[in-house]
């Protein structure tokens, strides 16, 4: 019944023609004309479809990647929790927040960044599903912002002539206290119910600096929540999130919704 | 929906084109040598060539500073590195380096460099660059080791004692 009512939604011409064929063969004994009523039913879907309803909530989770990263790169611990609350049937406000302890050892430079950040935004969800899947493909923007400090381990000095050869790594143990940046995420993400009201994520992300706030002959070259930063501002980053979503309340979906979308297609 | 995906492979081919710093680019500026031009003592005013003119550090035994791809200097300007681990560098200038000719002999005088040093961050792949600045009371020590043949330096000058690039004379010599 209910994959009758996907059909429908998918093309509205069938629709048409089936209802039209019932009419016609209306002078066929009643037998057969009960056997095709559920045919006949589609032409106003509101009348079959036991009411759809979309269920709204909050979805909480953590991401998968950093957590596990923790445990296998010494260099790294980081922590994010991520969660999202419904708004409309497309839209949803996300947020991201986390800690991160990293260790960066380049050819040149090894620099450890400690820090918090938070990113609120939206989730734009572009996926229709079908009958009461929940699932999520989605595009949304973030504002993230970071507030971090950084240490100088050790540097070399690129000397062009090595004349005198080339010296060894400097100690250095300087500390950046009080370092903030603000960026702009582009997230493209998807999200889908793998049992219950459990949730598999990933998502990708580019970033654009807006603000950063740099120390004093050095850099911001990992930004927590940022990551890696680029020449140009930018900077990419993912996540792959485990998510539980917590239903608060559910909404019918108004039959005028599904016409708009078919309209679209 | 289309849009943004095109709007995405837009995005990320832009990110293509600003990767490229892990390797240090050969036309930053990063730790200057001190740059040296010979003038003539007669005509101040006038850069004056020397000949084969070798330059070995203290410390360094018999190799000698290599420049423009020779360790015979024969034009009127030569740069030379300081050391960015101490705060002193000795190079013995070797005028007429393996000469015979009796008119034009070899001869030796030392310079003794006094500086400090500043470690500037750079980028993360070049990493840091270390810029000098000449001591201002004592910026070099100007002896000759042997006492028969004269020096042949006649005048040495600092033009410039803060050394943070190559594009300036920092010391001016005059013979």
């Amino acid at each position: 019944m209910s994959l009758l009512f996907a059909n429908a939604q998918e093309t509205q011409a069938p629709v048409k023609t089936t209802a039209k064929d019932t009419i016609s063969k209306g002078v066929i004994p009643k037998k057969a004309a009960v056997a095709n009523q559920p045919t006949i039913v589609p032409k106003k879907d509101s009348i079959i479809v036991p009411v759809k309803t979309d269920r709204y909530g909050i979805r909480l989770g953590i991401d998968l990647f950093k957590l596990s990263r923790s445990f296998y790169d010494k260099d790294y611990t980081g922590l994010e929790l991520v969660g999202d609350y419904r708004l409309d049937k497309k839209h949803y406000l996300a947020a991201e927040v986390g800690n991160e302890n990293k260790t960066t050892d380049d050819e040149r430079l090894n620099f450890t960044t400690k820090g918090s950040y938070v990113k609120v935004g939206f989730d734009y969800n572009g996926y229709e599903n079908w009958l009461d899947m929940e699932n999520i493909i989605s595009i949304g923007l973030r504002y993230g912002f970071s507030t971090f400090n950084q240490e100088l381990n050790t540097y070399k000095i690129y000397n062009s002539n090595n004349y005198f050869g080339e010296t060894p790594p400097l100690a250095s143990g300087q500390k950046f206290n009080g370092l903030t940046a603000s960026w702009i995420e582009v997230v493209a993400g998807m999200k889908a119910k793998v049992f219950n009201n459990v949730f598999m994520g990933f998502s990708l992300r580019f970033n654009r600096l807006i603000s950063n706030k740099e120390p004093d002959n050095f850099e911001n070259l990992y930004i927590p929540g940022f990551n890696r930063t680029y020449n140009g501002d930018f900077g990419v980053g993912f996540n792959y999130s485990i998510t539980y979503f917590v239903p608060i309340f559910k909404k019918k979906v108004v039959p005028v919704d599904t016409k708009k979308v078919t309209k679209k297609k | 929906m289309k849009k943004t995906i095109l709007f995405l492979f837009i995005l990320c081919f832009s990110f293509s084109s600003c990767e490229k710093d892990d390797i240090c680019d050969e036309n930053t500026i990063t730790t200057p040598r001190l740059v040296i031009t010979f003038y003539d003592y007669n005509n101040s005013s006038v850069e004056k060539n020397v000949t084969n003119l070798t330059i070995i550090a203290d410390g360094m035994e018999e190799k000698a500073v290599t420049f423009n791809g020779s360790t015979l200097i024969n034009g009127s300007t030569v740069s030379i590195p300081l050391k960015i681990d101490a705060e002193m560098t000795t190079y013995r200038f070797i005028l007429n380096f393996g000469s015979t000719n009796t008119a034009a002999p070899v001869n030796e005088d030392i310079i003794q460099f006094n500086y400090s040093t500043e470690n500037i961050f750079v980028s993360r792949a070049c990493g840091f660059k270390t810029n000098y600045t000449l001591n201002p009371t004592n910026p070099f020590v100007y002896s000759d080791p042997s006492v028969p043949l004269s020096k042949w330096m006649r005048l040495v000058e600092v033009k410039n004692s803060i050394i943070a690039n190559e594009n300036e004379t920092h010391l001016a010599i005059y013979f």
